[in-house]
């Protein structure tokens, strides 16, 4: 009850802003260009590295900027628009590199995450994920607990990946994908194919299901 | 018609990507002997021919540490070790080789190189250096 006053309060202050016609289907667009992207590949930067993420699915849009002082970890701040429960939070976050193979054509990871919300000191979440990736074949699985006031629920995922080509550093490089994600709330395995595009300092993945639509990344290390 | 209008997005995407590899490719470049030809401590160095003769080509007088990298596979990791180095005010220029996992930095020729420091920034960045030739210009 609380939240859906939270929400509606939310509403009328967004409608206190006026937009002219036009600028509806600008804003609307540069609104889902900047809702629609991200990965979590990479969850820390090299040393000094800041790295902005955007990501939008059926159940959250979220905005995350993280800084790495190691390339052992990263923090940062998250801001969610949760679909599910009709609410907005942040999550203050923290990364850490749990073990790094590096071989000369390859390189496996596993990271240890969490955040805590804006919420209060009941509404946290962590877990893991992983990747093993060579210039044309990726792998990675992730898990993760959230810890809210009213319930709790885990989200997994497996995602395999392979490059059609291989491209030198600088030219566009892209990847075939299969998604499989599961979360306690809708409580099915759902499976998809995600393309990913990856140039420079960006990566750009879409993905798109029948029973939970779109799934968009974004990502821009600096 | 969601599921044929993402298909045909995506086989559109991929051909343009294919396409835009393809135009790279076909830039040609020399494979004819030149300075990747030289023995290194009783070896031959190991790199990108055409990429190696391109980097040393406005280098004469400089010496260049060609230093293998392993955990090199993404843009991402490439675009690291370059910042990296271009922060240091001995190296004139650097050139990350993603598809052999070499870096090339180039000095001048008094610069005592060493090899710690250069696996301490690489690692600093998230990969291992695993070795190391120098090569005077």
């Amino acid at each position: 009850m609380q939240l859906r006053k939270k929400f509606t309060a939310l509403i009328k202050n967004i409608r206190r802003f006026t937009i002219p016609p036009m600028g509806i289907k600008v804003f609307s667009f540069v609104f889902l260009l900047l809702n629609i992207f991200l990965i979590e590949a990479r969850p820390i930067s090299y040393s000094g590295g800041s790295t902005l993420m955007m990501k939008s699915n059926n159940m959250q849009d979220s905005a995350y900027y993280h800084y790495s002082p190691s390339y052992k970890y990263s923090v940062g701040i998250q801001q969610i628009k949760d679909k599910y429960f009709n609410s907005n939070y942040s999550y203050l976050r923290l990364t850490y590199l749990l073990n790094r193979r590096n071989t000369k054509n390859s390189q496996r990871n596993l990271y240890f995450q969490s955040g805590l919300s804006s919420d209060g000191l009941d509404h946290y979440f962590y877990g893991t994920h992983g990747d093993w990736e060579t210039r044309s074949l990726y792998a990675g699985f992730g898990y993760k607990k959230t810890m809210m006031k009213i319930l709790d629920y885990t989200e997994q995922y497996l995602q395999i990946g392979v490059a059609p080509y291989i491209g030198e550093y600088g030219d566009l490089h892209t990847w075939l994908m299969l998604k499989s994600k599961q979360n306690d709330l809708t409580n099915n395995w759902d499976t998809y194919p995600v393309l990913k595009f990856f140039k420079g300092n960006a990566l750009v993945e879409f993905g798109y299901s029948d029973t939970s639509n779109w799934d968009i990344h974004f990502m821009y290390r600096f | 018609m969601k599921k044929i209008n993402c298909i045909f997005l995506m086989m559109v995407c991929i051909t343009a990507a294919a396409q835009d590899h393809a135009m790279h490719d076909m830039e040609g470049h020399s494979h004819e002997g030149h300075l990747h030809d030289t023995m290194v401590d009783g070896k031959l160095l190991v790199v990108n021919p055409e990429r190696f003769d391109s980097f040393v080509s406005t280098l004469e007088g400089k010496q260049v540490a060609i230093i293998s990298v392993s955990g090199m596979v993404c843009d991402f990791c490439a675009r690291g070790i370059e910042k990296t180095f271009e922060k240091d005010k001995a190296v004139l220029k650097v050139d990350v080789d993603l598809s052999g996992g070499k870096v090339l930095i180039a000095y001048s020729q008094d610069k005592n190189i060493n090899f710690e420091e250069i696996q301490k920034k690489i690692l600093s960045n998230g990969q291992n250096a695993t070795d190391i030739q120098i090569i005077k210009i």
